[in-house]
């Protein structure tokens, strides 16, 4: 069980770093659409390795379930808010930022 | 309303399939909700009967199955692809000189049954380097972090992945 749960230990401190880059990224990016780029994707990734990681630390098995479950919820309720959002954005007639 | 209530109108093989399946699947998600406990139960199947009879109410037209064999598939690829994007997201927020080139791309969807459109939208969002910004008439706008990146293969790619999740074949969508 110590193995199992070390290796918890390690897929929560991977998922760690893409939390702050996606925080740093919504900081950073120049536009509103850039920004959720940062947020659906990083906060995904992020939130996977730390479900993972509370995954093979749980010693019930509803728990993992139970995990996977807030996993998959937040996926479709991420990417859902990132369509509306962006959606409203653009019948708004917010251009997006480039290079040029 | 030909749309709305529309369990009323199936037959009643599907029906009774329907029901079964969905009777199951909120009893296992009451059961990793609430545990096993028997008295539990007193709340959870009156819940039960009212989450499938919504469900029910809910449910597309037309019976939009999916394959085993493609979830199987499905989800190796989902994965692997999501965590590019987180990747690739990392890789621009943290860089000093912030790489990027954003810019709005079409896409002319193929498939036909609308909860397929919907999967398939959802997962734009969630590839690397694009998210999916309008969907109107058959046609995806796509705003991409970088217009350099092969966004319509990737999507198209994705669009064939979703039709194989559904079993069925998709001739080919347009930029």
């Amino acid at each position: 069980m110590a193995f199992l749960h070390n290796l918890g230990t390690i897929c929560i401190l991977i998922g760690i770093p893409f939390f702050v880059s996606g925080t740093i990224g919504l900081l950073r990016f120049p536009d509103i659409y850039t920004r959720l780029h940062a947020l659906t994707k990083a906060d995904n990734v992020g939130l996977g390795f730390v479900v993972l990681g509370l995954a093979l630390q749980a010693e019930q098995w509803n728990t993992v379930a139970r995990l996977l479950l807030i996993w998959l919820l937040v996926l479709v309720a991420s990417s859902a808010s990132c369509h509306l959002v962006a959606r409203a954005a653009l019948r708004k007639k917010i251009q997006p930022w480039s290079r040029s | 309303m030909p749309g709305k209530f529309s369990c009323i109108s199936f037959p009643s093989t599907i029906l009774l399939g329907r029901l079964l399946v969905r009777l199951l699947l909120f009893s296992v998600l009451w059961c990793v909700l609430a545990g096993l406990d028997w008295q539990n139960w007193i709340i959870g199947l009156p819940t039960i009967l009212a989450a499938t009879f919504c469900s029910l109410l809910f449910a597309p037209q037309q019976p939009c199955p999916v394959s085993f064999l493609g979830l199987l598939r499905f989800i190796p690829f989902f994965v692997n692809l999501s965590f590019w994007g987180g990747c690739d997201v990392m890789r621009r927020a943290l860089s000093p000189a912030m790489p990027m080139n954003p810019g709005l791309v079409r896409y002319q969807v193929s498939l036909p049954e609308v909860p397929q459109q919907v999967l398939l939208i959802n997962c734009i969002s969630l590839l690397p380097g694009t998210i999916s910004a309008d969907f109107h008439e058959q046609c995806i706008t796509i705003h991409t972090i970088d217009r350099d990146m092969p966004v319509w293969s990737t999507v198209h790619h994705l669009e064939r992945r979703v039709a194989a999740l559904f079993g069925i074949r998709v001739a080919g969508g347009r930029p």
